[in-house]
């Protein structure tokens, strides 16, 4: 490796394009100064961004005096301006969490409610009755509960390209497919290598590396945190029984539990379950997991034991050895900020963490607000105005249009789940198997992409392994389409 | 090397859309498969005036990309020598998304359909819903295990062959309907190496290996699949899966339209393929799922019978 050429010299990079890493990077651009951003996929929001409940959470029952607790209640004033300004689509729902038996009433009353108060969140207690007339799918066995009302759903993915859409608007430059490898700390700037052979200067750099925040500090020298992924399953059904509010168990120690949860763009998302495991890179579902999720959500909603699925998926989220969010500077070097172990609350604090990690990178290199910032993101086209209204993905009716424009936007699709994120193609019952060779072909026409080299997902996805050379034994009716686009 | 012709009918048959307007039409058949290509076959002229609509480019439905295919003579003959009978409007990559069925105000049946020009209404006296399905993809049936690239379904790896390219270098076709087994013959004829599983079933179809899909494995790309084999486990490597286990009814655009659906999501009909809302009847995979392609052409020639007049 050529260690002393130096690709590109910012003031400021950050590692990690993840809600948190992008929810920095946008605020990092308010300020006069050349800032970047790594990240290892393709895309972003590949990480612990993708997988998790989506959920817009309050924080009212986060551990009080906690930087997690502050910065959860800070971004509960943020969101609505960051909603509004990037058009993220958001569903206040509110959030019910019943009780099953007179024990978990009691600990509702001594535990939850005042913990909320602590946070400064007022719960509505609920008797039974008023339960099952507003969310008649609730099992009927239950003894009561809370109205937790300022919890909502949101598109994880929207967010966090629009957060990095903001962020390019006004300046940043984004690297995709970058994975960090080296780190050298300097006196007055740090230099970060990538596998790809690229060395980037910076004279600070924000690790927001997510789940690989740890080996990223080591990579420094850094050895004073460690992160441990905690797999969570979800399960997604179309049959939504009417469900319109998240439905919270009341928690145990380790994790929030099993939640019934609306999408934003409709069906209902259920899980998580919370299993420690060893490999950063272990999604894989299990039979067991998806029989605890619908276990844990038939005690809540019984009609959702039975439902069909049309996807299963996993994440991990970081659990930190400290228990508490780790945004600090590493004990190698001021230059090199931490914003790690963020657990799952990551998507619901980014405003927040955002801001906070702006303002404090700001005020260490002395910077200035710049002149000529854009407070908002221009306004997504309507549906009308997608000029090809001809349907692509059957299950689900997403245009032609649509998906040109996605493939058209400022941060346009590198892979096809990129693709199927920013239009919902793909999301429906077949999966994108009837569809997909007509997204390869867009992506061709649009990208010039060649289709070998077209993945689904991470580095090494690719979906076709070569052309056929003896085409003579297969028959040649492909459609007109395609062959008028030769 | 095979030479194949088709009727192909394209883009150049589609109106604009201004003429979707013309008036009312006698029957829309919502769907260009094997089930409406038969009711056009059988009853021809005797419909009246008659709107077929598909999403796809060409009629066929998902068969299309496995024909010609040993063992679906009956199947390519029809596709290959369908004539549009005299009268009948093909209007192709024109997709039905909602069915607002006859009432007291409008005595017609409305579609509201997508094309390339946007998105328009047709009316209809009678509607024969002959949409078919989408194949069963291995999430719906919660096979546990990653999500890498390299699992797809029959449509999918058929289609990705006929554009010119290789899905895989050693595949395992899970499933044992005539289709999923022909599936296997092409992949292997494109140059695969191919491995053809299925649970135990007494359908007289054969399989390299009997058992059950228990996981699937591999990151970024599919390395292998676990079966459960006498109750044994077993791991296959493969760098592709073909899961082939059958279809779903395509009822989701019917949502709010008062069509009744079975329990497992099709298209509940009587013996005469009427649908609980008179004037509309349904046809093919989208009324059972599990049928063979035969059983499609052998419906589409009933309802033929049925419609001219109208039994409803």
């Amino acid at each position: 490796m050529e260690m002393t050429s130096i690709d590109l010299d910012v003031d400021i990079l950050v590692i990690g394009g993840g809600v948190v890493g992008c929810a920095i990077l946008r605020e990092l651009a308010r300020y006069d100064a050349s800032i970047a951003l790594l990240e290892q996929y393709p895309d972003v929001c590949e990480g612990t961004s993708k997988a998790n409940s989506a959920i817009v959470h309050t924080g009212f029952d986060a551990r009080p005096g906690t930087l997690e607790a502050r910065l959860l209640a800070e971004a509960r004033q943020l969101w609505p301006e960051v909603i509004a300004r990037l058009h993220i689509p958001y569903l206040q729902t509110g959030a019910l969490m019943v009780a099953l038996n007179e024990q978990e009433q009691a600990t509702i009353a001594r535990e939850i409610v005042p913990k909320a108060a602590a946070n400064g969140i007022t719960l509505q207690p609920l008797s039974r009755a008023e339960i099952l007339e507003a969310a008649p799918y609730v099992n009927e066995r239950i003894v009561g509960g809370v109205l937790v009302e300022g919890e909502g759903v949101i598109d994880p993915f929207w967010t966090t390209r629009a957060y990095c859409e903001h962020a390019l608007l006004n300046g940043a430059q984004l690297f995709l497919g970058e994975r960090v490898n080296a780190i050298e700390v300097g006196p007055r700037r740090l230099r970060v290598h990538t596998e790809n052979g690229r060395t980037f200067s910076a004279a600070l750099v924000v690790n927001a590396a997510g789940l690989w925040a740890d080996e990223v500090a080591r990579l420094a020298g850094d050895h004073s945190f460690k992160l441990t992924p905690r797999k969570g399953e979800f399960l997604i059904t179309e049959e939504d029984h009417g469900v319109a509010q998240i439905i919270l168990p009341v928690p145990s120690e380790v994790s929030k539990g099993i939640l019934v949860t609306p999408i934003v763009f409709g069906g209902v998302l259920l899980g998580p379950t919370a299993e420690d495991v060893s490999d950063k890179r272990d999604l894989a579902t299990t039979t067991a997991g998806q029989q605890r999720i619908r276990e844990g959500v038939g005690r809540l909603v019984p009609a959702m034991t039975t439902v069909s699925t049309v996807r299963q998926f996993a994440g991990l989220r970081a659990v930190s050895s400290t228990g508490d969010y780790i945004i600090r500077p590493s004990t190698v070097s001021e230059r090199l900020l931490h914003v790690a172990g963020i657990r799952s609350t990551g998507l619901s604090a980014s405003p927040a963490i955002g801001h906070y990690v702006g303002t404090l990178v700001g005020e260490t290199l002395g910077l200035r607000l710049r002149t000529s910032y854009r407070e908002a993101l221009p306004e997504p086209l309507s549906e009308a105005a997608h000029e090809d209204g001809e349907v692509v993905c059957l299950c689900r009716s997403i245009t032609r249009g649509e998906i040109l424009a996605a493939l058209r936007s400022t941060l346009p699709p590198q892979t096809l789940d990129g693709l199927k994120r920013r239009t919902g193609a793909m999301l429906g019952e077949c999966q994108g198997n009837l569809c997909l060779p007509r997204l390869i072909a867009l992506f061709q026409q649009e990208l010039g992409r060649d289709p070998l080299s077209l993945e689904k997902h991470a580095p090494g996805s690719r979906l076709l392994v070569e052309r056929l050379t003896h085409l003579g034994s297969v028959p040649a009716h492909r459609c007109e389409r395609s062959k008028r686009g030769q | 090397m095979r030479k194949v012709q088709m009727s192909a009918y394209t883009l150049e048959d589609m109106p604009l859309m201004e003429d979707l307007h013309e008036g009312d039409y006698d029957v829309a058949i919502v769907g260009a498969g094997l089930s409406a290509l038969s009711l056009l076959h059988s009853g021809g002229t005797a419909l009246g005036r008659t709107v077929v609509l598909d999403y796809q480019e060409q009629v066929g439905g998902l068969l299309r990309y496995l024909l010609p295919a040993d063992g679906f003579g009956t199947e390519w003959e029809l596709l290959r020598d369908f004539q549009l009978p005299a009268g009948v409007r093909l209007l192709l990559q024109t997709t039905a998304v909602g069915l607002l069925p006859a009432n007291d105000a409008e005595p017609t049946h409305t579609l509201v359909v997508r094309q390339r020009q946007g998105t328009t209404q047709l009316r209809a006296r009678q509607v024969v819903i002959a949409c078919g399905g989408v194949e069963r993809p291995r999430e719906h049936d919660a096979i546990p295990g990653t999500r890498p690239a390299g699992v797809m379904t029959p449509v999918l790896a058929l289609q990705l062959l006929a554009q010119g390219y290789l899905p895989g270098r050693r595949a395992l076709v899970y499933g044992d309907s005539r289709y999923a087994l022909a599936t296997a013959r092409r992949l292997a004829e494109a140059g695969l190496e191919v491995i053809t599983a299925a649970p135990a079933s007494g359908n007289g179809r054969s399989v390299r290996l009997c058992g059950t899909l228990e996981e699937i494995c591999g990151f970024p790309r599919l390395t292998a699949v676990r079966l459960l084999c006498d109750q044994q486990s077993v791991e296959v490597e493969v760098d592709t899966l073909i899961y082939a286990t059958g279809l779903l009814a395509g009822t989701h655009w019917l949502k709010g339209s008062g069509v009744a659906l079975t329990a497992a999501g099709a298209i509940a009909v009587d013996a005469h393929y009427r649908t609980n809302i008179a004037g509309i009847y349904a046809i093919g995979t989208v009324v059972r799922p599990g049928l063979d392609h035969e059983d499609s052409v052998r419906m589409g020639k009933e309802v033929a019978a049925l419609l001219p007049g109208g039994v409803s």
